[in-house]
């Protein structure tokens, strides 16, 4: 299945702004940090379709998956 | 009553049918505490000021520095070195003698906020660090104050209202503070200055509605702001029954500083 990942702030940092990546079934957004070597606990929000969800959440084809972390500046 | 020279600086409020005289006497009558004198404050306590808001307290416990003047807008190039609370009083002064300014300079940590908080009707997070955020919350919705969170960094920032009891918490939505060094500070990760400018002003609007009891306030949705972008998306949440301090079994009866959880924008 493919899913629009796209990264936020310090996120996009050695890794990209958006990318389109084929992944098995039954992929979760957990599975998804781990690939891209995210630490949950850095993990601010996490939206599919615009929708928040968990990391527990499963991944379906054609969702773009959005990633922002945790924001503390102010 | 008000008088010759309030009906005239006050005008265009007044003839805004969900403001009027009645709800301008509400905003004199208001009492608005800004936690952190910097870039959201900033802004905050202008529009705050320039409304009639009738008490506004500020609080910090930091100096001017040059490299704040990139963002807080509220503080200029004479006033390095000077306390930013006394920086900030000036400033809101000069923009309305209307305004009653309360100077806080002091680090707000778990011994002394909820007295702090005690005395206003609505409180303005704008701190840069996730201690004080999570502090601020916890403060707020046990003593059932209403306030504006905010977080900024990097190009994003996110804001979100809080009635205690009503609607989602701070921690609802993020149960505990990130780990720390895991999330760049600003002087890291850097911030671009006219982000806060947005999400600042957002959370002072925040306050005048809540003080005018008009509109919808954003409670119950994140509003996160995408400025490399220039995207809005508002994400709904729910009350979270397993919140920490707001949910069914609360498991944070006490107050405590989180130390470990300090990400500060200026000191680093």
């Amino acid at each position: 299945m493919k899913v629009t990942i796209k990264l936020f702030a310090g996120f996009r940092e050695n890794r990209f702004r958006v990318e389109e990546r084929d992944l098995p079934p039954g992929f979760t957004v957990a599975d998804l940090l781990r690939e891209l070597g995210i630490n949950e606990p850095e993990l601010g929000v996490a939206l599919i379709n615009a929708r928040h969800v968990l990391p527990g959440q499963e991944l379906h084809d054609g969702e773009v998956i959005s990633l922002f972390p945790k924001v503390g500046g102010g | 009553m008000f008088s010759e020279e309030q009906i005239e600086r006050y005008s265009r409020h007044i003839i805004l049918k969900e403001v009027g005289g009645k709800g301008q006497k509400r905003l004199l009558n208001g009492k608005v505490l800004i936690i952190g004198a910097g870039a959201l404050g900033s802004p905050a306590a202008l529009y705050l000021a320039a409304a009639g808001v009738g008490m506004i307290g500020i609080a910090d416990s930091d100096v001017v520095e040059l490299s704040n003047l990139q963002r807080q807008i509220i503080h200029h190039s004479g006033d390095l070195g000077i306390a930013k609370v006394e920086s900030a009083r000036q400033k809101m002064e000069a923009v309305n003698p209307d305004v009653k300014v309360n100077t806080h300079q002091l680090w707000i940590g778990a011994d002394n906020i909820l007295e702090i908080i005690s005395n206003y009707d609505f409180v303005i997070d704008g701190t840069d660090n996730f201690a004080a955020k999570f502090l601020i919350n916890d403060a707020c919705v046990m003593a059932g104050i209403p306030y504006s969170h905010a977080g900024i960094l990097h190009f994003i920032g996110q804001t979100m209202t809080i009635l205690p009891n009503q609607s989602p918490c701070y921690r609802c939505v993020f149960p505990e503070p990130p780990p720390p060094n895991t999330i760049p500070t600003c002087s890291q990760a850097g911030v671009i200055g006219v982000l806060p400018g947005v999400i600042g002003s957002i959370q002072a609007t925040e306050a005048i509605k809540f003080l005018l009891g008009v509109g919808e306030l954003l409670t119950g949705r994140l509003l996160v702001y995408d400025a490399e972008e220039l995207d809005f998306q508002t994400v709904p949440f729910d009350r979270n029954p397993n919140c920490p301090v707001c949910g069914d079994n609360p498991v944070i009866t006490d107050l405590r500083d989180e130390p470990e959880a300090m990400n500060v924008c200026d000191l680093v």
